[in-house]
């Protein structure tokens, strides 16, 4: 089985969180499905990695590995997770009891998770406030009336007109953007050094998308934290992130610095994801290159390279046969393909 | 149609189109105001054309559009569709036993193909259900019909005994697709087509639309969220706000000269795929207003960077400001707005 580093090597920062060789399969009666295997990633500190890909592709379960919250009858495999304090020392997420207090620590307090519908991720019967209150005094050593001064200055960080009276309201009386926004401070409201936003803009119109995104990148900044922004919306990749992983059938194929990514694509995957996405600058009613097939079942995973059977460049005998493995292509690029296997060698 | 200058080429004529839904309160269920989901918009389509109905959720794009259907019964105005045979109606007040021959002539795409194909139904039934519905042909020609809507679609009629789960969400969509045109329709209403389908899904489907269009002479009313979805396939845009209209244009000239601030703050929102674009935006503060308590004068006025006293207090209406080219703006023939260039 091909086994994939973890991303970009660079001189002088190591990542805050590094991914290796993930494996996360969910055991069911038709079958297993590989929902990721053999995923590498590396997060740095202060930097915003996209992780890109269409549907199971396995971007979501990456981020449900991370922080352990796989659900039954899914679970970590193998491969290592490898979060580092800021005095050195190194954890290995996957060896932990998903349930330990350890790992609960973890979860809210050094990564923190913002889901894509806020709508569900709020309890329909607390108000905002109580919710919030609760959690940070799960982290925080702090009596309620200071956890709820701590709330509304969340509140207030992330734009919440008026955060005092909205901190006693329900999660249903807010619009989707003002529930976005209760969302990421609840998610901030611990300090996490790593947010991991899973397509935190789908369900918002554009106009509220952009303003969320740029509360992200103004509360990066101010807080230093890291980003893993999950999203299908190669738009929201390019203008938020600085490194992107983009995901195919479980498996990074292609990670670098953002530019390297859309301006001089390597995996024939990523190439053919930016060329059929709808441009706003395209000319009037044009048709769009598409990418053939469709991709495949979970039961139904290509032998080789999963996108062999929708490659153009596919070579017979070699790209169904084995799995290429992740490996620099370029200055700080890696890439998962048998075109640059003989370049290399 | 009535219009002046129509010479027969229009397919369909909303005109002050108006839709109040009530709200209801307490025990009695009293009605305590109203939401004014649509609140007077025209617009007309020609036949063999795509207008395309943009805006944010809660503009009544969509509202509209089940209008057009008569799946919804609007409250005013004229929605004047020519039929196949000649006449001009009124599907806003036709009686139900009138509508039912007229709906052969409009079919709806739907926005979810995993929940608007029955799961326990085959290909089959699902495509030949309008054409059983409107006792079109005998069991053998419905079967006929089916797989050549099926070829038509880019699927292989073999597959016709299947069940809607064998099929992934891009080949849903198609069925869906398939059964909207079983019955020859002139319009076909699509509501957000490929806003729940992956990138590489959706250019399949829009580019199987562009295709069908031009192969059956089909006239599309598009309804979508996504400006640049819309710049792929669409002749002509409205874009809605609060209920109206507030821009009109060819494709080109709106998206690359906008006139109406919101479309301006719009079109900026959109990321663009190019890292080396990352654009100044305008950015929009606050929320949409609320369609049932819409701020008076211009609804856009709290959230425009352009609003001057006139805004707050005087509704602009929808006027040519070139030929073919309407906003709703009264500072339209002054501001220099910046749109998106090719």
């Amino acid at each position: 089985m091909a086994t994939s580093t973890a991303g970009v090597s660079r001189p002088g920062a190591r990542p805050i969180l590094e991914v290796r060789d993930l494996r996360t399969y969910f055991f069911q009666d038709e079958g297993t499905v590989k929902a990721v295997d053999g995923a590498g990633l590396s997060v740095y500190a202060g930097k915003t990695l996209g992780i890109v890909g269409e549907s199971g592709c396995g971007k979501s379960v990456t981020a449900r590995s991370i922080l352990r919250i796989v659900e039954r009858p899914g679970r970590v495999v193998s491969g290592e997770i490898l979060l580092r304090d800021r005095d050195g020392r190194e954890r290995d997420l996957a060896r932990l009891d998903a349930e330990s207090r350890e790992m609960r620590e973890v979860r809210g307090g050094d990564i923190a998770l913002i889901f894509q519908e806020p709508m569900t991720s709020f309890s329909p019967v607390h108000t905002v406030g109580s919710q919030m209150i609760e959690t940070i005094r799960l982290h925080q050593e702090l009596d309620k009336k200071a956890a709820r001064e701590k709330a509304i200055e969340m509140f207030g960080l992330v734009g919440i007109p008026r955060p005092e009276r909205r901190i006693d309201e329900y999660s249903f009386q807010l619009s989707g953007g003002l529930r976005q926004r209760a969302m990421i401070a609840l998610a901030l409201s611990c300090a996490p050094r790593i947010l991991i936003a899973d397509e935190p803009t789908t369900a918002l119109d554009v106009t509220t998308q952009a303003q969320i995104l740029a509360l992200l990148t103004r509360l990066q900044q101010r807080e230093g934290m890291a980003i893993v922004l999950i999203t299908h919306n190669l738009g929201v990749v390019a203008e938020t992130c600085d490194e992107v992983a983009v995901m195919y059938l479980g498996r990074v194929v292609e990670q670098g610095p953002v530019d390297a990514i859309f301006h001089t694509p390597r995996h024939p995957y990523t190439r053919a994801l930016l060329r059929s996405i709808p441009s706003i600058h395209a000319p009037v009613r044009t048709r769009l290159p598409t990418i053939a097939g469709s991709i495949p079942h979970p039961y139904n995973r290509p032998p080789g390279c999963p996108f062999h059977p929708r490659c153009p460049d596919f070579m017979p005998g070699r790209c169904d046969r084995a799995e290429p493995a992740l490996r620099p292509v370029a200055p700080a690029v890696d890439a998962a393909c048998f075109l640059y296997e003989d370049a290399r060698a | 149609m009535t219009a002046p200058g129509d010479g027969g080429t229009r397919l369909l004529e909303v005109r002050d189109l108006q839709k109040l839904f009530p709200i209801r309160r307490g025990f009695l269920r009293r009605v305590v105001g109203q939401v004014r989901a649509v609140d007077g918009v025209t617009f007309h389509v020609e036949r063999g054309e795509t207008l395309a109905l943009v805006g944010e959720s809660g503009c009544g794009k969509t509202t509209t559009s089940r209008c057009v259907l008569r799946a919804v019964t609007p409250t005013a105005g004229q929605i004047l569709f020519r039929t196949a045979e000649g006449p001009v109606l009124d599907v806003a007040t036709l009686a139900r036993r009138q509508l039912r021959p007229l709906r052969r002539q409009m079919q709806m795409i739907f926005q979810d193909p995993f929940s608007s194909l029955n799961p326990r139904r085959t290909l089959l039934d699902i495509v030949a259900e309008p054409l059983v519905a409107n006792r079109v042909g005998d069991r053998t020609e419905r079967i006929e019909r089916v797989a050549e809507l099926l070829r038509l679609v880019g699927l292989r009629p073999e597959y016709m005994r299947r069940y809607p789960h064998a099929f992934s969400g891009g080949q849903r969509q198609r069925v869906g697709i398939a059964r909207a045109l079983a019955l020859n329709p002139a319009l076909v209403v699509a509501d957000e087509p490929v806003s729940a389908l992956d990138v590489s899904v959706q250019a399949q489907i829009l580019n199987l639309m562009l295709d069908l269009q031009a192969q059956l002479g089909l006239t599309y009313l598009f309804v979508a969220h996504d400006l640049s979805v819309v710049k792929h396939v669409s002749d002509r845009v409205a874009v809605m706000y609060v209920g109206r209209i507030v821009e009109m244009a060819e494709t080109e000239p709106l998206f690359g000269a906008p006139r109406h601030p919101y479309t301006e703050a719009l079109l900026s929102a959109v990321p663009k795929p190019d890292p080396r674009q990352r654009a100044q935006r305008v950015l929009l503060e606050g929320d949409v207003a609320d369609a049932a308590n819409p701020p008076a004068g211009c609804a856009f006025h709290p959230r425009c960077a352009y609003a001057v006293e006139r805004c707050r207090a005087e509704r602009p209406v929808l006027e040519a400001v070139e030929p073919g080219h309407f906003v709703a703006c009264h500072r339209a023939r002054e501001l220099g707005l910046r749109g998106v260039a090719r």
